[in-house]
């Protein structure tokens, strides 16, 4: 599917070193596999691709390109190694478009620089699949650039 | 006393000092455990001051923290906070005491209507209300004078130590029988409140370390179902969103009191990179770090504790012996390990056992696998 980028969504990637090819190529892959989130209501979706030190993430409606945001840290499984029930609010706006289940929010493991904490992430329980939403990401790029300079 | 009055620290010691204290985030060697005796009023105390004149004076009360750090060489981090926050912010009044932190005299809700009809401040107003003035000046002046022992807190306590700061507690615990659903609405609340805080943190100083967990949802007041209903799952909630709001990162769950029956609900809890968990008792006992460490080991870094009554009122010699156990179960835990106190160091408790819980900390607490 061919997406429309506002100018001013354009001047953020730009800004932050992403790539209009890539993002197309991210969220192609993501309609073609059904490897991605889709909003419980409305018509968004998030596409997610995974390399050796990035996961970039597009937010995208059918006709155009929302938000797209990334981090560093990697993803390594459930905090823990396993789904534990936690019952309350912990079911996130969004269902996994492969299985439709609610993805919940969990602890993952992320893994940066070495160190493995914990951090919140959005988990289908079912596909083994992992994302972050917008707002945490934010919050990992300040974890991020803590250990960047601690661990340096 | 004013900031030229104070000799200067030793950078040598601060930059030791900060390199212990990252090491359990940041997994980089250093030579020992860190020790953390949540030194508030009691610094005060070092300096011949009340804990009246320690929270009257938030500039000064930082001066006075930051000196007993390097006094006792322990985390050089400029804390001030105390329990009783969030009250004055919505209409409580406050009354100043010589040899307490401030206390609540008068609260803001008093019968269910008004908990209906209680509306929690903007981000905007939170910043400007005297919780978070009088907590910015203790901050700004750590920043501006201490700027390596700065550290964007924000003392948020539980959704039920926000409530009753709301609400009397003797309203809020005969709610919890009578009408659950009321008590939710304002534990709901709460969380906004904590959200919104968290968040005017962040915009001031670009992050934020929020304090949270539970004092008064411990097992010797409430059972664990309204633990779970009225502590667990709000405060799990505000932090949820208080991360997805892109704030944070830092997560400090203080579970003080006792927490036996369920203390392995947190394990669940949100986490972030930056986070510590510290539970204080087992029934009547010290938490056992080594419990600690068996539950939390593999997710977050575990603050180990010795008991506030032993070191207020016990010999150095058996602050030392409890602090040397908890400090030998702790030391290698995989995710960072910190020793400390229970809750806050008590106002007048003897230099000598503050003393005697970092000397434990040295000689027992050295890393041997660096
Ligand atoms: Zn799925």
């Amino acid at each position: 599917m061919d997406i429309k980028i506002t100018e001013e969504l354009d001047n953020t990637l730009k800004d932050n070193g992403f790539k209009k090819e890539e993002i197309q190529e991210l969220i192609d892959n993501a309609e073609s596999s059904g490897v991605k989130l889709k909003a419980r209501d409305g018509d968004v979706s998030i596409a997610k691709g995974v390399s050796d030190n990035l996961t970039m993430y597009a937010v995208y409606s059918p006709s155009e390109l929302l938000d797209v945001y990334a981090h560093k840290m990697s993803i390594l499984g459930l905090t823990g190694g396993e789904l534990n029930d936690v019952d309350y609010d912990d079911a996130s706006d969004w269902t996994c478009a492969k299985c439709g289940e609610i993805a919940l929010e969990r602890n993952v493991d992320m893994t940066y620089m070495g160190v493995t904490r914990p951090g919140p992430g959005l988990v289908c329980p079912k596909c083994d699949e992992f994302y972050v939403s917008d707002g945490v990401a934010k919050t990992l790029k300040t974890a991020e650039s803590i250990l960047e300079e601690k661990r340096a | 006393m004013p900031a030229k009055d104070y000799a200067p620290i030793d950078q040598n010691w601060l930059e030791d000092a900060g390199s212990l204290w990252t090491t359990p985030w940041v997994d980089k060697p250093s030579e020992r455990v860190i020790v953390d005796p949540i030194i508030l009023s009691h610094a005060a105390s070092l300096f011949r001051k009340n804990a009246g004149y320690f929270y009257q004076n938030p500039d000064e009360a930082i001066r006075m923290v930051c000196h007993a750090c390097e006094l006792y060489d322990v985390t050089p981090v400029g804390h001030y906070l105390y329990a009783d926050y969030w009250g004055q912010d919505y209409g409580a009044e406050i009354k100043i005491q010589t040899n307490s932190p401030p206390g609540i005299t008068k609260r803001p809700i008093k019968t269910a209507e008004d908990v209906d009809n209680f509306e929690v401040l903007e981000t905007e107003d939170l910043a400007k209300g005297p919780t978070l003035t009088t907590h910015y000046k203790a901050l700004d002046t750590c920043k501006e004078e201490f700027p390596h022992m700065f550290a964007p807190i924000t003392q948020l306590g539980g959704t039920m130590e926000v409530a009753t700061n709301w609400a009397a507690i003797e309203d809020v615990f005969m709610w919890m029988i009578t009408e659950p659903e009321l008590v939710d609405k304002l534990c709901v609340k709460a969380g906004d409140h904590m959200v919104n805080a968290c968040k005017a943190t962040a915009e001031r100083y670009g992050a934020n370390v929020m304090i949270t967990g539970s004092v008064i949802a411990s097992g010797d007041l409430m059972d664990t179902e309204q633990i779970k209903r009225f502590s667990f799952q709000p405060v799990s909630r505000a932090v949820r969103k208080v991360l997805n709001a892109g704030a944070g990162p830092g997560i400090y769950y203080h579970l003080c009191g006792n927490h036996t029956d369920d203390f392995q609900m947190w394990k669940n809890a949100p986490m972030s990179p930056f986070t510590i968990v510290q539970i204080g008792y087992d029934g009547q006992n010290i938490f056992p770090t080594s419990k600690l460490v068996e539950h939390f080991g593999d997710r977050c870094t575990c603050f180990g504790t010795v008991d506030t009554k032993l070191v207020d009122r016990g010999t150095p010699a058996q602050v030392y012996e409890q602090a040397k156990e908890q400090v030998l179960a702790g030391k290698d835990s995989p995710r960072g390990f910190i020793l400390g106190t229970a809750c806050e160091c008590p106002t007048n408790a003897p230099p000598v056992n503050v003393h005697a819980l970092v000397k434990a900390a040295k000689d027992h607490g050295k890393y041997e696998k660096f």
